[in-house]
């Protein structure tokens, strides 16, 4: 067993959590390998954080067991706290203290001093771009530097995995992509990262999925074979005069059976729809849109993105 | 392990100092209020307004009305002719005491065998000012006692002595209120002081969400508590100190037992409040809930360490109770201490009972650290 675990981050099998009645993760099983980016999707109260929390050994399973980086989390969840970091969702540095003073107390208490201390907290002032403001109350630094320095702090003491918990939460579009890249250079060092966030354009960004919903994995994968396995039909991207109309016109077509469409989606001004034949649909679609007096303007085959195959699932 | 609890008590000072108007206002409210406690139960009373009904009219009833006033205690406010205008006044409280004086009492002075009577009326709804009338009508009473035994016996005035009375009031000849209030003030506020810290130490947390990234950490649930809690010991074991030198060079209480071991022991009441105030935190689900738990729990103990009432007068059952409140042990020990000069040989049920409520408590608080996160 222990061989083929070495490559194995994290292991989690018939995962359950229960909270009385309520069924939070429902005996669900994934893998996840070293040196990988592996992103947990779902929207919220899907069991994203109760089940990050299990493999940190935060809260015990109903059912099931968990293995992290060969670590039987249940029996020993202090034997991986000192080789595993931890972005929690909610702001976790101390608003209070300086930038300094929260990176001496993390490194303090995983164990650095000195010397070693010193160049590791260098080492987030640079990632996090804080150089000049060490002395900074953290308070008094907006969303992206928070996030960045919170990162920081996770990988101070050069931890073999990383769990981040919706990281860029709030963050505008251009810090985002800045952290994702912070999270690229981490990889090329060998760490495992596993994130969870409700950004479908994020998960794009990483080698292996799980979707999760109410509880249970609903499709596992790398990002293309879960839009080849899930994906049945193609989708159609409409530029039309006047969306909010638009939509009106082909969800009432949907439903009344005139138009054989698998999903209609706004996205902004424009709309997606999923269906099985392009051309027949490309024009049924123009006529029903024409009698309503909207113009389609254009129509084209796009990559379903994660997000069309994500809503597709759920139904 | 050592490095992880300093690292978290640094991160705690820090916290303290940012804000620092909790610990100031700690200090300086339980200072202000020690003063005017004490202040107030330090004073004597005097004008007390007072009426008298004379129903002898006699040389020696106006002796006794003369006396009334020269005892500084009393202003007479009326000398009236029935019972009437006295119920009024009680009732209205503008009077806290009435004298009357029997038709028969000059009769019964300078008879030979005879007891004469001074009756005195008592206003109970305002307790401490009737107490400190009735002492001083006491008080006169027992000087006039003391001249008609010396007549009737028929010995010489200047030749007496005087009797030795068998009432004494030990501990405190001289009957300062504050004795018995401002320990009992300075019990109380270390209490309040640490209880209210060690609350907010962990709430504080987990409202603030970090509370869950401490326990991801390498620290134990036995570090993380320690961690926390040195702060909270030196702050208030510096009020304590600072409180103790008022009391005692200010009110003049004494500290007649040995103040290394009273030092020590309330390092050791202080850890057991600690470990109480840890138990609510970890059981609070915001700031709020915490401070309003140690406003319950400090006003309960309020009542049982016989501040207001001696709890011997209370029921069997929460006597009972009384013995399981920590505070209760501590004001024993404070005032064995402070005003006994007792020393362990006496006091040590009371020590014993702290370890046993603080090793509970704190044990308790060590189990459900981290279970109180979900």
């Amino acid at each position: 067993m222990n061989e083929t675990s070495n490559d194995r981050a994290i292991i989690a099998q018939g995962l359950t959590k229960k909270f009385g009645e309520f069924t939070a993760v429902n005996g669900i099983d994934f893998e996840v390998r070293r040196g990988e980016i592996f992103g947990f999707l779902g929207p919220n109260g899907s069991g994203k954080t109760t089940t990050i929390r299990m493999m940190l050994g935060l809260l015990k399973p109903t059912e099931g067991t968990v293995e992290v980086l060969g670590v039987p989390v249940l029996e020993h969840p202090e034997r991986i706290r000192n080789r595993v970091g931890y972005m929690s969702q909610r702001f976790s540095l101390y608003n209070d203290l300086t930038v300094r003073q929260n990176l001496t107390f993390y490194g303090k208490v995983y164990g650095l001093a000195n010397a070693e201390l010193e160049e590791r907290i260098q080492m987030a002032l640079v990632m996090a771009g804080l150089q000049e403001h060490d002395h900074s109350k953290t308070r008094e630094l907006s969303g992206g530097w928070r996030q960045r320095l919170a990162l920081s702090a996770a990988i101070l003491h050069r931890p073999e995995l990383i769990f981040l918990d919706e990281p860029t939460a709030g963050v505008d579009p251009v810090s985002r992509r800045a952290f994702w890249d912070l999270l690229y250079d981490l990889i090329a060092e060998g760490v495992t990262v596993f994130v969870t966030t409700h950004y479908m354009d994020e998960a794009e960004h990483c080698h292996r999925l799980a979707f999760i919903q109410r509880g249970n994995i609903i499709a596992r994968g790398s990002p293309r074979s879960i839009k080849e396995s899930m994906m049945r039909g193609q989708v159609l991207e409409i530029a039309p005069s006047d969306a909010e109309r638009a939509i009106k016109v082909l969800r009432t077509a949907q439903e009344s059976g005139e138009l054989a469409l698998q999903g209609v989606e706004l996205y902004g001004s424009l709309i997606h729809v999923t269906v099985e034949d392009v051309q027949a649909s490309e024009a049924a679609i123009r006529k029903e849109l024409g009698e309503a007096n909207i113009d389609s303007g254009t129509i084209t085959v796009v990559e379903p993105s994660l997000e069309d195959v994500f809503i597709a699932s759920m139904r | 392990m050592f490095r992880r609890i300093w690292a978290l008590a640094v991160k705690e000072f820090y916290h303290l100092r940012y804000d620092w108007w909790m610990p100031a206002f700690m200090l300086f409210g339980g200072a202000l209020e020690l003063i005017l406690v004490g202040w107030a139960t330090s004073r004597p009373m005097t004008n007390l307004p007072l009426m008298v009904l004379d129903e002898d009219q006699s040389p020696a009833s106006r002796q006794v009305i003369t006396s009334l006033e020269n005892t500084g205690t009393f202003t007479l406010e009326a000398l009236v002719f029935d019972e009437t205008p006295i119920r009024e006044a009680m009732v209205q409280g503008s009077i806290y005491a009435a004298v009357i004086i029997p038709p028969d009492f000059s009769e019964k002075m300078a008879s030979a065998n005879q007891v004469p009577i001074l009756a005195v009326l008592l206003n109970g709804a305002e307790s401490t000012p009737a107490t400190a009338a009735l002492r001083a009508v006491e008080g006169l009473a027992r000087e006039m006692g003391q001249e008609i035994a010396v007549k009737r016996l028929g010995i010489d005035a200047d030749e007496f002595a005087g009797f030795d009375f068998s009432v004494r009031t030990w501990y405190n000849e001289s009957f300062s209120e504050a004795y018995y209030t401002t320990p009992a003030e300075l019990a109380l506020m270390l209490e309040f002081t640490v209880l209210l810290f060690a609350a907010l130490a962990f709430s504080r947390e987990r409202e603030l969400g970090t509370l869950e990234q401490l326990l991801v950490m390498p620290l134990t649930s036995f570090e993380i508590i320690i961690g926390k809690s040195i702060p909270v010991v030196l702050v208030g074991f510096f009020d304590f100190s600072l409180m103790l030198s008022m009391v005692h060079f200010v009110f003049k209480v004494p500290i007649r037992g040995s103040l290394p071991l009273l030092l020590l022991l309330a390092l050791g009441y202080l850890f057991v409040e600690l470990a109480k105030g840890m138990a609510i935190s970890v059981f609070s689900r915001s700031q709020h809930q915490a401070f309003l738990l140690v406003m319950i729990l400090g006003f309960v103990d309020f009542m049982f360490t016989g501040y207001a009432a001696p709890v011997e007068s209370m029921p069997k059952f929460l006597q009972g109770v009384a013995q399981f409140i920590p505070a209760q042990h501590w004001l024993a020990i404070l005032r064995g201490i402070m005003l006994k000069g007792a020393n362990l040989q006496v006091l040590w049920p009371n020590l014993l009972a702290l370890l046993i409520l603080g090793l509970v408590i704190g044990a308790v608080s060590l189990r459900y650290v981290r279970r109180a996160l979900s």
